[in-house]
């Protein structure tokens, strides 16, 4: 699906506010909007909100062979997945010039500038360490995915535990949270990213720019620092000229932002700690705000079973069983194996089960299905979800004769399996 | 790591890789959160819980409807957009194509998440009115936030909010119920991911609003057709509380604009 | 990592340089009769080889046409044989697709493009032997290229990458120097102008050096931009005696 595109009229009110160092949303040229950390149930598990941008960055861990060349290190593995919830214009599983300029700016910021401590993940040189995955899910793209994705991931890796392991002569052993509590990775320092958008030429700058900012938007400059202001990596994109100052000027609005925003991960990661250890319940559940008219909660509910039983037990006492007897085949010469003709078909048709499913019965099926019905109801419909083409199996008997206490679906399928026994002999 | 003074010979892992990467959700603090009533016999007249739920609509600003829905731990975030233009490809020309992506929270989408897709489609499909946009397309996206089993039937009812918020015209609406059938033979409806591991069967169906039927059903497991009828009836008798819950939540929301 | 002494106390580099001194540059321009524009250059023992062709009508898809002005295509790749390792890609991974983006949009900067309305340039560059800065070398090399396909530039586009060691910027890293743990940044210059096209930095800086860093790179793509400047001058020579002007 495309993206709604801009109109010229947006285009040059955009432009014409950003001359007169106004922003849509009511922010100065130098302010982010707001930033909001929550976690998930697991751990590792971390939802960031700037402003109407999501995302969600989700850890694991899995014990792999290492890289030939570094046995004693752990692998890190990023990755940015552009949901199409995010955005209409993503696409899943493409490639796009968008995602692959995400995944590597993020690989640089949190790989490049070696802020885990890779060798603390090998298990056993050169034949086990952990692989860290980080994945970073685009919720909703309201500009700046790349902070919003550096922040997430680097509060999911702060907030993951990875299991603890233990070494008994030739045999690893990998305990249960329960048996060993899980261990948090040693992470040296937190680089975070900050964008800066150009427009007119590099003649504005703008902060954190919103989605409508960045179509209207000339460059961006993408700077990573901790807060020890070290650079970790900075990355100029959108074929726009800067000037040394303007980099300069950057990197100074950057290391600001970045103890900023590296404050508020710690508070978070705090909040979150002490919230665990009070035992309460965390997660994502607990993060709908309750007062939002958009929002409604419902505590526990049992479901009445009163008749349940009986009911049951009369659909199946009331379902038809299926014929014994099979009329036999036609066979027109000797050593002639013929498929779906000369028998009555009794598989069900298709045009019964959507017409079901549609709730709008036209009144004709209705009379010819009136006997089936019950048991059309009672769950006929044998899916197998578990092959990869959905079947939709729907049996019922053609002739209605009637055999006492024989009953439902099961049956069928018996009768259909003493059915092709039959035709062989 | 002073690891290279111990021999490399082949290793035991005591557990499988599936189990070390499971250790991403800390399981253990669910598994002690086992409802009091969460399970019963069958033939009593006690009751079947379902956990607690929430949903939340329009959280999303981009696409055309979005909802949250979670059941207990399991929480899925779902966004819709259209009816849009669609691919020359894809179109259909007395109706619209929905197209149902499911996002895992980890890797990429498989076999399992193709199924699931299928199974939330065709249970759409079923209940909305597509031939009031031919040739456009919706679409439908389902992340999992978080996976504590019944997760199918969280997807169903993530989606039908979505649906909902979008304002898409519906012949009825939908809701999941997920079953599952001990070793002992007790059904438990809306199962933890641990129940779900214990249990013998597990069924999911996608019942209707206005006769309570069933429009879609994925079962795994061994069952007798007897279990079977009462799974349903379990199952229609848990949704009359989730579309009450439909109904108060949308209640809720419009409750300033009336 | 710390077994390499990248700058030695007598202020040389591994391979014998100064600081400040840059690789040996040689290029040729219009290496290929077929093509627009070609040119061949070699930076030390980085080797590169670029092909331009256009300004032509879209190919393609056309949706991707643009009213004011050229649309550019890169294509990044490294020969199987450029590195120690055979490559078994030799391009369409992470990296080269970054490369590939990076070369586009140092050349939309560059590039009159606007000259070109609903057209496209298609820049084909490939590293014949990589021996560290293949980002500067294509974009070098991409320059000459553009140039013998005459097709109109603000400026030179020079590249250079710079590493910091010991509070020294060293110039125009090697292989050796930029896996060696070196913070490394990468800069593509119009020269006359001092705009910077791209920065790309990797590993961590004090923000304090950054100036120091930038200044060096910038004083090293001037440096190259007389380099080229020689290479296309001796080319026209060269040409309009041929043509017996």
């Amino acid at each position: 699906m495309k993206d709604t595109p801009l109109s010229n009229c947006e285009r040059d009110f955009l432009l014409k506010a950003i001359e007169e160092k106004k922003r849509l949303d009511g922010r100065q040229t130098y302010d982010y909007r707001k930033i909001k950390i929550t976690f998930g149930t697991d751990y590792g598990c971390c939802f960031v909100d700037l402003g109407k941008t999501r995302v969600m960055a989700q850890v694991s861990c899995e014990l792999v062979a290492p890289k030939e060349n570094r046995p004693n290190e752990g692998i890190m593995f990023f990755n940015i997945e552009l949901s199409p919830m995010a955005s209409p214009a993503f696409e899943q599983g493409r490639q796009s010039e968008l995602s692959v300029k995400l995944n590597r700016q993020l690989e640089r910021c949190l790989r490049n500038s070696k802020c885990i401590d890779t060798e603390s993940l090998c298990v056993v040189s050169g034949e086990k360490v952990w692989q860290i995955r980080v994945d970073v899910h685009m919720l909703n793209h309201d500009g700046n995915l790349m902070d919003a994705a550096s922040i997430a991931a680097i509060t999911a890796l702060c907030h993951f535990r990875r299991p603890d392991v233990g070494i008994q002569g030739d045999e690893v052993t990998v305990y249960s949270p329960e048996e060993r509590d899980p261990i948090p990775l040693s992470i040296y320092h937190m680089p975070i990213s900050v964008s800066f958008s150009f427009f007119q030429q590099g003649t504005y700058l703008l902060v954190d720019p919103c989605e409508r900012e960045e179509r209207v938007m000339d460059g961006l400059l993408m700077i990573a620092m901790n807060k020890h202001r070290e650079i970790c990596s900075i990355q100029s994109s959108g074929g726009i000229m800067l000037l040394k100052d303007q980099v300069m000027r950057c990197s100074k609005i950057a290391s600001v932002k970045v103890s900023e925003i590296t404050e508020l991960i710690s508070k978070a990661l705090d909040n979150d700690k002490k919230a665990r250890k009070a035992g309460g319940r965390c997660g994502f559940a607990e993060s709908i705000p309750q007062e939002r008219i958009t929002a409604l909660k419902m505590d526990e509910t049992p479901v009445e079973m009163m008749d349940v039983t009986d009911r049951a037990n009369d659909i199946v006492q009331k379902a038809e069983a299926p014929p014994q007897t099979v009329p036999s085949p036609v066979v027109p010469a000797p050593g002639v194996g013929q498929v779906g003709q000369g028998l009555q078909n009794t598989w069900g048709l298709e045009e019964q089960e959507e017409s079901d499913n549609s709730g709008e019965e036209q009144e004709e099926i209705k009379t010819q299905m009136k006997e089936k019905k019950d048991e059309n109801r009672g769950g006929d419909v044998v899916e197998i979800s578990d092959s990869e083409e959905e079947e939709v199996v729907i049996l019922h008997p053609e002739a209605p004769d009637k055999l006492p206490k024989n009953t439902g679906s099961g049956s069928h399928q018996k009768g259909a399996a003493t059915t092709k026994k039959r035709q062989k002999k | 790591m002073q690891l290279s003074t111990i021999p490399p010979r082949s290793y035991v892992i005591s557990k499988s890789p599936s189990a070390a990467k499971q250790m991403t959700s800390s399981t253990l603090d669910r598994l002690l959160f086992l409802h009091g009533g969460g399970v019963m016999e069958v033939c009593g007249s006690s009751s079947v819980t379902l956990r607690e739920f929430g949903c939340e609509q329009s959280l999303l600003s981009r696409p055309d409807g979005s909802a949250s829905f979670i059941q207990g731990d399991t929480s899925v975030l779902a966004g819709v957009y259209g009816p849009a233009e669609v691919k020359v490809s894809k179109e259909i020309y007395d109706r619209a194509t929905l197209e149902v992506l499911i996002q895992p929270k980890v890797g990429l989408p498989s076999v399992r998440e193709r199924s699931q897709e299928q199974c939330v489609r065709e249970t759409c499909e079923a209940s909305l009115l597509l031939s009031l946009h031919p040739r456009s397309s919706l679409t439908l996206i389902l992340q999992v936030l978080h996976d504590d089993g019944s997760l199918l039937s969280c997807f169903l009812n993530a989606a039908c909010m979505a649906l909902m918020d979008a304002g898409l015209p519906m012949s009825c609406l939908f809701c999941g119920v997920t079953c599952a059938i001990d070793t002992d033979g007790q059904i438990i409806t809306d199962p933890t991911a641990a129940q779900e591991k214990e249990s013998r069967a597990l069924m999911t169906f996608a019942i209707d609003s206005t006769e309570r039927r069933v429009l879609m059903s994925s079962t795994k497991g061994s069952f007798s057709v007897h279990e079977l009828q009462q799974c349903i009836a379990v199952s229609q008798k848990a949704s009359e509380k989730i579309f009450q819950f439909y109904r108060d939540s949308v209640r809720r929301r419009y409750s300033k604009t009336l | 990592m710390a077994g390499l002494e990248l700058l030695s106390d007598q202020g040389y580099r591994l391979d014998g340089r100064k600081a400040t001194e840059l690789r040996k540059v040689q290029a040729r321009m219009g290496v290929f009769a077929q093509a627009d524009g070609s040119a061949y250059l070699e930076q030390g023992n980085t080797k590169a080889l670029a092909v331009v062709y256009g300004p032509h009508e879209m190919r393609g898809s056309r949706s991707r046409t643009l009213h004011d002005r050229a649309i550019i295509n890169c294509q990044y790749s490294m020969a199987t044989f450029s590195t120690a390792e055979r490559k078994r890609r030799p391009h369409g991974d992470r990296k080269s697709t970054e490369m590939s983006l990076h070369l586009k949009q140092t050349f939309e900067a560059a590039v009159m493009t606007q000259l070109y309305p609903r057209s496209q340039i298609d820049i084909y560059v490939k590293i014949l032997q990589s021996d560290g800065g293949n980002y500067s070398v294509c974009v070098n090399a991409a320059t000459l290229a553009v140039i013998d396909a005459g097709i109109p530039m603000r400026d030179y586009v020079c590249a250079c990458t710079v590493g910091f060691v010991d509070e020294t910027p060293l110039a125009d890293l090697c292989y050796a120097e930029e896996s060696g743990g070196v913070s490394s940044l990468a800069l593509a210059l119009l020269p006359r102008g001092g705009q910077i096209a791209l920065l790309q930095m990797d590993a961590r800086l004090h923000q304090d050096h950054l100036e120091t860093l930038i200044e060096a790179a910038m004083t090293a793509c001037k440096g190259v931009s007389k380099v080229l400047d020689e290479v296309v001058r001796q080319h026209l020579q060269e040409v309009s005696v041929l043509t017996g002007e």
